[in-house]
């Protein structure tokens, strides 16, 4: 690797650093100026982005590696598997296990049909 | 790991842990190829290492190594790169009430991804705060570690992998899905909440179905969030 993409891989790592932790120095300083103030330090729409983000990155991940009807339907099972045993369990690591394995099934009796 | 379970932990730093298992059934599939393809677009084994070690940040890593192997201009490479991650800039303020006076946690934000704002979102509210950074240095050093060592492992022999196991590869992604499926779960607490999410959920998957990953986590939020102020709250509540 030449110097230059050296420099080009320092500089994305510190941007990519400072876009996670200069927000972070902002809002502590936010949290400071109004602890004493009635107003809420975090700004309303800021709180609200938070968990759409969340379900962003859940509708980008939905998307199988192999995009076709088996891996579509694995997707779907996968998910009804996964909140059904979240409803009953209230747990975090079963219905993801539960999920990834009912995904898994799918995708191998698919692929013997 | 139920609430109480997290209350009563005397090892909170193994509770993060625990908690971010289920990351690392789609972190080291996606770390190996990030291994693999960086090999084939010209980077050795260590220069891939300290990418995944410096950088940290998935979709705008493969971006890098590929405009970088294309011949691009540096300063777009960078740019682009940059441009792929501006959504992070919203992730700590989010979680900034938890967090304590400790000194290290501007530092540990380099931990913050997607999946662990998403886990810490949903973890540190039901915390004491002695626990909180033990708890999140333990989720964060496992997905940077497992990022890393599957980066390092694709580069050294990802191909042979892929080959190998090409049904796992295609599986274990899913617990990133249903993570996040459980994740959102209990957000889901109105009318309001649930077709703000909806929209922002299936608006992210039709872009990405339509080959506009890149913007569509912002662009799908946005929706969300427009879906949301939409909506008239029942008594007068905002959220």
């Amino acid at each position: 690797m030449s110097g230059e993409l050296w420099v080009a891989v320092l500089v994305t790592a510190l941007g990519t650093l400072a876009m996670r932790m200069l927000p972070l120095l902002w809002m502590r300083k936010r949290l400071r100026q109004q602890a004493n103030s009635d107003v809420d330090a975090l700004p309303q729409w800021l709180g609200i982005l938070g968990p759409l983000m969340i379900a962003a990155v859940l509708g980008v991940s939905l998307i199988p590696q192999q995009p076709d009807t088996t891996s579509w339907s694995a997707t779907l099972l996968g998910c009804i598997v996964t909140f059904g045993v979240w409803y009953r369990s209230r747990s975090l690591g079963w219905p993801v296990a539960a999920g990834v394995a009912t995904f898994g099934m799918v995708i191998v009796v698919g692929s013997m049909l | 790991m139920s609430s109480q379970a997290l209350l009563q932990s005397s090892r909170p730093w193994l509770t993060g842990m625990r908690d971010a298992i289920p990351l690392l059934g789609a972190y080291i599939p996606i770390a190996i190829s990030f291994g693999l393809i960086s090999v084939q677009a010209g980077f050795n084994a260590w220069e891939t290492v300290v990418i995944s070690t410096l950088i940290y940040a998935g979709a705008s890593q493969f971006l890098f190594v590929g405009m970088a192997a294309g011949g691009a201009p540096l300063w777009l490479t960078v740019a682009m790169t940059l441009l792929i991650n501006i959504r992070h800039v919203v992730y700590a303020p989010n979680i900034a009430p938890w967090l304590t006076r400790n000194r290290w946690w501007p530092w540990l934000m380099h931990g913050l991804t997607d999946q662990i704002f998403a886990l810490a979102h949903s973890r540190l509210p039901h915390m004491p705060e002695q626990q909180r950074i033990g708890w999140y240095t333990g989720a964060a050093g496992l997905a940077w570690g497992s990022w890393v060592a599957g980066s390092a492992l694709g580069a050294i022999a990802g191909d042979w992998m892929i080959k190998s196991w090409p049904l796992l590869s295609e599986v274990m992604p899913f617990a990133l899905p249903s993570l996040f499926l459980v994740l959102l779960i209990p957000r889901c607490t109105s009318i309001r909440w649930v077709l703000a999410l909806s929209v922002a959920t299936f608006a992210a998957l039709a872009l990405a179905v339509f080959s506009y990953s890149n913007v569509a986590i912002p662009l799908a939020a946005a929706l969300g969030a427009a879906a949301f102020y939409a909506i008239q709250p029942r008594g007068g509540s905002t959220t």
